[in-house]
């Protein structure tokens, strides 16, 4: 997870606090899972404590207080650092159908009812994402083009899944 | 309303057997995904579908009719004028432009030339290559001669469309641009679409996948 250099990026062009650090990063990920609120904090406070942000404004009026949090020199220079290195290959959305996958079989479960709800599962995800118009920005259709991919890759994995499962059980005496 | 159905089809190819066994029913208006590993018998099952190739056992109905109890000029004006076919690699007839290739199911039907002319333009606008309808096939990109096929398949105003592979010949863009130039011209005309396909991205734009393997049915599921 890179929530931490998502968060410099998100205070890279303005100080802000963490609500609105939260709503950044939903609208820079708009079909991916919504950063939680307990993460945000838990985030600013560990990069805070890190010296890659510090607190620029606390205000306490009538509402609740916040807190305004700005990128400091170390944390632009840790920003422009993870930028420019490649991402290394890694598991994506699929562990956690491995996951289901692998408990199916070794309890003894339906895992082709499994795997054929499962396709059918990211089938309608990919026809909801090309089916909902992007936002009007510069980056959305590339966040969205990416999950697509990334949706299409795990069908073929379920397709090779339920095709050994399929010739396991033919040749199982 | 059901506008195709395969009830029990078999087909073999000397001793193997492409096809065992198969029903399902399209509705009208529906698009239906066949989906599976090379081999598996999807494109037997659409040839059947099509009156391309008889089963060996089983029937194929078309808007209600059984396409082996009809005497032939009748099986082959319903195919013509009932059922639209886009393959993979278009099949456009290579010496017509591409006014006379989207025509022709309309003149084969007994149509007037004007009248077939019209009606073959109309659709080249409607899958956007009206540009090229002088053009021969040779003279067009892929995407747009697979555009064209699309344009004949609809221009008898069939109840069912059935598309072989129709984005296998293609980049994934034009491939993509190709996709939605038949599911709009389908909804446009009405017509349900069974579209063979092992890509995924094609898949996902059906209301139902019917997997098969080995030649029977695998798994269906509402999409």
């Amino acid at each position: 997870m890179a929530t931490a250099e998502l968060v410099l990026g998100l205070l890279s062009r303005d100080p802000a606090h963490g609500y609105d650090v939260k709503r950044g990063h939903d609208a820079w990920f708009p079909d991916g899972r919504p950063l939680a609120f307990g993460q945000v904090y838990t985030t600013l406070g560990r990069l805070e404590r890190d010296g890659l942000v510090e607190v620029v404004d606390k205000t306490s009026g009538g509402g609740p207080d916040r807190t305004v949090y700005a990128l400091t020199d170390k944390g632009r220079k840790h920003l422009a650092d993870w930028l420019s290195d490649p991402v290394p290959p890694a598991w994506g959305s699929a562990d956690e159908v491995l996951r289901k996958l692998v408990a199916a079989i070794r309890t003894g479960g339906d895992a082709a009812a499994f795997l054929a709800r499962q396709r059918a599962s990211h089938l309608r995800r990919i026809r909801e994402l090309r089916e909902t118009p992007t936002e009007d920005d510069p980056t959305s259709p590339l966040v969205r083009e990416y999950i697509v991919a990334h949706l299409d890759a795990d069908l073929r994995w379920l397709d090779s899944a339920l095709e050994h499962l399929s010739e396991q059980k033919e040749t199982r005496p | 309303m059901t506008v195709l159905e395969l009830s029990s089809v078999e087909y073999s190819y000397r001793r193997n057997a492409a096809l065992r066994g198969v029903s399902l029913q399209v509705q009208a208006g529906e698009v239906v995904a066949v989906t599976g590993a090379s081999g598996c018998g999807k494109s037997t099952l659409l040839h059947c579908a099509a009156g391309i190739l008889t089963p060996d056992a089983g029937s194929v109905q078309v808007a209600g009719q059984d396409l082996a109890t009809l005497p032939e000029d009748e099986r082959s004006r319903l195919r013509r004028t009932k059922v639209g076919v886009v393959l993979q690699f278009g099949q456009l007839v290579p010496d017509l432009p591409l006014i006379d290739n989207v025509a022709l199911p309309l003149l084969l039907d007994g149509h007037e030339r004007a009248e077939a002319h019209e009606a073959a333009l109309e659709w080249l606008k409607q899958v956007g290559v009206a540009d090229e309808a002088d053009a021969v096939p040779a003279e067009l990109s892929g995407g747009q001669a697979q555009r064209a096929a699309v344009a004949r398949a609809l221009v008898t105003g069939p109840s069912v469309v059935l598309a072989d592979e129709p984005t296998g010949s293609l980049d994934s863009r034009a491939g993509q641009e190709l996709l939605e130039v038949l599911l709009r011209a389908s909804r446009y005309r009405g017509a349900a679409l069974v579209v063979v396909t092992h890509d995924n991205l094609v898949a996902a734009s059906a209301d139902r996948e019917i997997r098969l393997r080995d030649g029977v049915i695998q798994h269906e599921v509402a999409l």
